[in-house]
This record gives C-alpha cells, structure tokens and sequence, in this order.
C-alpha cells in the first residue's frame, strides 16, 4: 500500500493553486526515474527508446523532415530538460504549485511513459496490463507504467477541474 | 562604351519548387497505444483553446478513425503546432491539404 496523506495525490486549493500529496518515499523514487530519463536525453537523442520523444514532422517527405529535425530537435530537447529541472522543483517542494509548474510536471511523467511504454512494447491490445503477472521479466516496469498512468490521470484531472 | 545588350536568356522555372501558397497545410494527430485519452483531450484544450466537447470529439477521431486533423493554416502556423504537439508528447505530423 502506498502511504498518502490525502485521498488522491493531486488537490486543487481554492485560489487555483495545485498541492502534490505523495510520500517522502515516492518523491524519491520519482527523482531517480528523472536522473534515468536525464542520462537518456544525454545521449544519442536518435536512441529508439526515444523515439517517440522525437517524432517525424512530415509524412512521406525525408527532406521536409530532416529539415524540421534540424531546426527543432535541439528546441526539443531543450524543452525536456527544463520540463525535467521544474519536476525535479516540484518534487522537492511542498508548496503550493503554479498551473505551469504542474504542466511542466504532467509533460515529464508523459514523457517516462513514451519511453516506458516503448521500451515496453506497449500496443492497443495490452489493456490487460491491469493484471500484472509478477512472475514477468518486465513485472518492475509494467508496474511503474501502471503507476505513472494512475498519476498523469490524476494531474490531468486536476487540471482540466481548473480548467472547467 | 557599353557593350550591346544582349538579350537575357532566362531559366525555365522549376515548377516542381514551387509551393503553392494558397493550399493550407494541415496538423494530423496519430492514434497511439500510450498516451491517455484524457491526456490528449486536455492537450488539444490548452494548445488550440477548443471546449473540452471538441478537444473530446477529436480525440475520439484520433482513437477510432486513427488520426483527426487538429489545426490548418499556412506552412510556419502549422510547423509551430506540430512543435508544441510534439513537445507535449504527442504524435503530430504536417502535410498540404489535398
């Protein structure tokens, strides 16, 4: 079980503000998954565990697209990195959070998914990975992608509540 | 003195560079088995300000037909969106409209 101050780890306060409720214990571990997709971005940013980071711009058009690719690739992933810096703030804090903070925090734990999901293979049909098999080689990272997907929705929903 | 003019033998245009600039280009959104539903609608709500109705409705398109077309406009507005959906984690792509 995992220890929570509140019923979800998202709250909205009344002036619009966000409040993150996790443990100690998860801020940590979150921490590590940032120093993980850090070092990945450190490397070669074609590396196919992050291919979906990087998309293609253009369909069926190569020199259209590595054009695209030179001129924002770099923007890209400059952009991952701050989104990175500012969770690493967020996990750090437990202040009330900006709209832009959070934002910059939802885009990093989507970010961990893209490249979980993957490494993971992850298509339409595997739905069922509700049901975890522990005895599964990749049980440790099948159970984080469950994790991070449970958290994005509660970001998001807190999110699209200040929205509404 | 000046020698006599010549007259200028012009190059053929290349008719294959030229863009037309009066077709729109178009932003497509891919359907993928990773992001959330509720995720891409949030992202469609706040790039494009549309209501969480049209944000949902394209979703939908997205995750049943495959792809919805998001956004239009000339080729610079269309490279922007396709950035800032990518930059959101989603799976854009840009193309003229035919």
């Amino acid at each position: 079980m995992r220890r929570r101050k509140q019923s979800g780890p998202v709250d909205v306060t009344p002036d619009g503000m966000f409040v993150l409720n996790l443990a100690d214990d998860e801020r940590q571990s979150f921490n590590h998954f940032l120093d993980e997709l850090e070092s990945l971005l450190n490397e070669e940013t074609d590396d196919g565990r992050l291919r979906r980071l990087f998309p293609t711009a253009y369909h069926n058009d190569a020199l259209h697209d590595a054009e695209y690719q030179r001129l924002m690739r770099s923007e890209l992933l400059q952009s991952r990195r701050t989104a990175i810096d500012i969770s690493r703030r967020v996990l750090d804090s437990h202040d009330a959070l900006s709209e832009g903070d959070l934002m910059q925090f939802m885009q990093t734990i989507n970010s961990l998914r893209l490249v979980l999901g993957t490494m993971l293979d992850v298509s339409e049909n595997d739905e069922a990975q509700e049901i975890i098999n522990d005895d599964d080689p990749n049980a440790p990272q099948i159970h984080l992608y469950a994790y991070l997907g449970w958290l994005l929705e509660c970001v998001v929903d807190a999110l699209q509540n200040s929205l509404d | 003195m000046r020698p006599a003019e010549q007259p200028v033998i012009a190059d053929e245009p290349n008719t294959s560079d030229v863009v037309d600039l009066d077709t729109p280009w178009i932003v497509l959104v891919w359907n993928d088995p990773i992001n959330l539903m509720s995720y891409v609608t949030f992202v469609l709500q706040k790039l494009f300000g549309y209501s969480n109705e049209k944000a949902t409705e394209l979703m939908l398109d997205v995750h049943e037909k495959g792809r919805a077309v998001v956004a239009n406009g000339s080729r610079e507005r269309a490279e922007l969106d396709v950035y800032r959906l990518h930059d959101h984690g989603l799976w854009a792509t840009m193309q003229q409209d035919s």
